[in-house]
């Protein structure tokens, strides 16, 4: 089934085994509910590593029944995210979830070279799928929050995991655009040439189940009205499933457009690892962060 | 177009009389194809070079007194440099080199100053193919000038390569941009500037032609390997120019060509502001003539 809007995701984990999520020092307010909600919505099982009796405190202060979760005892940060990472790696748990540590020592468990969750060569980055409320259809796009420049080969890999993410959801053969300054090949712009150079790439073959058009401006991916004044005829004009940004920046711009201006729902996860790995900020909303836990299931 | 001679024929046909100056026009080979082509009513040439080498030459060939000029100018550099000059000064439309050496003859079409090439133009060479088992001729850059072409110079090969195809009378040429693979790939850097070219072209930004690449020789010139690899190219099999990616590959393709295959070739210079004719010694009095053709056509398409 494709999944159309955030919502649709309960409906089809619902239906599924249930997976097991690992959230990494799992001791505040935030993290703890946000699993409860997902656990209480019947979507996945909840591990929380941390300390023990400060989870049981912050379930009391709540209303939280802690017989929701399964509690794994750690003492600090740090061995928590190595406790939950090993979980991961001993086949205990199906995805990883961020909870009052710092995103840096999150990252840094995962990326460990001996005990982490990275294949060789693998290239870490930050997929976010989103509901706007002026658009027809999910918009699924990165990287706004780990690769800050991406060159052409981490372009690729985004792109892929884009792709992925959107087949995962359903979506069979979807229209990814690439973001840059203008629709023209301007060779001097990093922007257009990389976007010039993965587009062929995709007419060759080299990228495989979706239909990839670059360069673009951000007009003509979300808008066919701009494709049709610019005569610009590809079929993703206007009808993006995916937009792969240039950089950070942009990407970043986007995502804080989409919540702060249209107000609109999205979650987000980090792919390449192993598992997906779920990395909410405490800024997000709830219904956000369960958004976020349950596309990690989806993908899991 | 499918032979050579096809370029002579339409060049009489046009009616005009090309001047051609030759530099140093002292070689048997040189006199013979010029004097073909005045006989054939399509170029008036303007010798330059020892008169009294010139009139030994030209008894061989029967040519009406006012049917040519010749400039007595026994020097091959100052005569190449008088060549130019008339080019330059619009008392000549082609430029052809003679018998003199192919460094000497560049030095003064690109002198800054007196020569032929304008401000940071690209200057490249282009040549047509006759091969007995294609379809048509096969246009060809660059084979003589440009050694290791960057991202602006393949362009300007390739723009250059699209008017002389338009000059023959192909209106939307499809252009093959040669690699040894369809795959684009950051290994291999010319399929990088060929995805970049090929994205150009689909965004109109290179005009009055179809362009696809990188391109292996097979799916560019060979439908059934299109078939086999499973490669949509809009160039089907059926190229009217090829852009190699260096002037070894392109070098050794055309030199194989004429080896091994028959093929037959007419090329020039392009980049100047007339077209240049530059030959090496070796290439045959037939080749020289189609060249002249071409260069005519070329310098009256202007």
């Amino acid at each position: 089934m494709e999944i159309r809007k955030l919502d649709q995701m309960f409906e089809v984990l619902a239906s599924r085994t249930k997976k097991r999520l690992v959230a990494a020092w799992a001791i505040d307010a935030h993290t703890i509910e946000a699993v409860a909600q997902a656990v209480n919505k019947g979507i996945i099982e909840g591990i929380l590593v941390g300390d023990e009796a400060r989870i049981k405190q912050v379930c009391t202060e709540h209303k939280i029944d802690p017989g929701l979760f399964k509690i794994v005892h750690c003492d600090n940060d740090l061995t928590a995210a190595a406790k939950a990472v090993d979980m991961i790696n001993a086949g205990e748990g199906d995805f990883l979830m961020k909870g009052l540590l710092s995103t840096d020592r999150y990252m840094r468990a995962i990326l460990n070279k001996e005990k982490g969750l990275m294949n060789p060569g693998a290239i870490l980055s930050h997929v976010t799928v989103a509901e706007p409320k002026t658009y027809h259809k999910l918009l699924i796009f990165g990287d706004v929050a780990i690769i800050p420049l991406p060159d052409l080969n981490q372009k690729i890999a985004i792109t892929n995991y884009l792709i992925r993410v959107a087949q995962l959801l359903g979506i069979e053969n979807p229209k990814v655009g690439l973001q840059a300054a203008s629709e023209q090949t301007l060779p001097k712009i990093p922007s257009c040439a990389d976007a010039a150079i993965i587009a062929k790439m995709a007419e060759r073959g080299q990228i495989k189940g979706a239909m990839i058009e670059g360069p673009l401006g951000m007009d003509l991916i979300i808008d066919s009205e701009s494709a049709v004044i610019k005569g610009m005829k590809s079929e993703v004009c206007g009808d993006a499933d995916c937009i792969l940004f240039p950089n950070i920046e942009a990407g970043n711009a986007f995502y804080k457009t989409v919540v702060k201006l249209l107000k609109s729902d999205l979650c987000a996860i980090v792919m390449g690892a192993r598992v997906p790995c779920v990395l909410t900020s405490r800024g997000d909303s709830e219904r956000s962060k369960l958004y976020s836990i349950a596309l990690a299931a989806m993908l899991a | 177009m499918k032979k050579l001679i096809e370029l002579a024929e339409k060049a009489i046909a046009s009616g005009k009389k090309t001047r051609v100056a030759v530099a140093a026009a002292e070689d048997a080979n040189t006199i013979g194809a010029i004097c073909r082509a005045a006989k054939d009513g399509f170029v008036m040439p303007i010798l330059i070079g020892s008169e009294a080498r010139i009139k030994a030459l030209l008894e061989d060939h029967d040519l009406a007194p006012d049917a040519y000029q010749v400039v007595d100018i026994s020097d091959p550099e100052s005569a190449t440099r008088e060549a130019v000059r008339m080019v330059k000064e619009g008392s000549a439309d082609v430029l052809m080199k003679g018998l003199v050496g192919t460094d000497k003859f560049l030095k003064q079409v690109l002198n800054k100053e007196r020569g032929l090439l304008p401000p940071k133009a690209v200057m490249s060479y282009t040549c047509a193919l006759e091969l007995p088992r294609y379809h048509k001729l096969l246009l060809v850059s660059d084979t003589a000038v440009l050694p290791n072409p960057d991202l602006d110079q393949k362009i300007a090969m390739l723009n250059y390569s699209v008017k002389m195809a338009h000059t023959l009378g192909i209106k939307t040429p499809k252009v093959a941009l040669i690699t040894a693979t369809e795959k684009v790939s950051p290994g291999m850097p010319n399929t990088i500037d060929y995805a970049l070219i090929s994205k150009m072209a689909e965004r109109g930004q290179i005009k009055g032609c179809v362009v696809d690449g990188p391109l292996d020789v097979f799916l560019a010139c060979d439908p059934a390997s299109i078939e086999i690899k499973g490669v949509p190219t809009p160039i089907g099999g059926d190229a009217d120019i090829l852009i190699f990616p260096n002037l070894e590959t392109a070098n050794a393709f055309y030199k194989g060509l004429m080896l091994f295959a028959g093929g037959e070739l007419a090329g020039l210079i392009q980049g100047t502001i007339k077209p240049v004719v530059v030959m090496s010694r070796s290439e045959s009095e037939n080749s020289k003539y189609y060249c002249i053709a071409l260069a005519c056509l070329m310098a009256e398409g202007q």
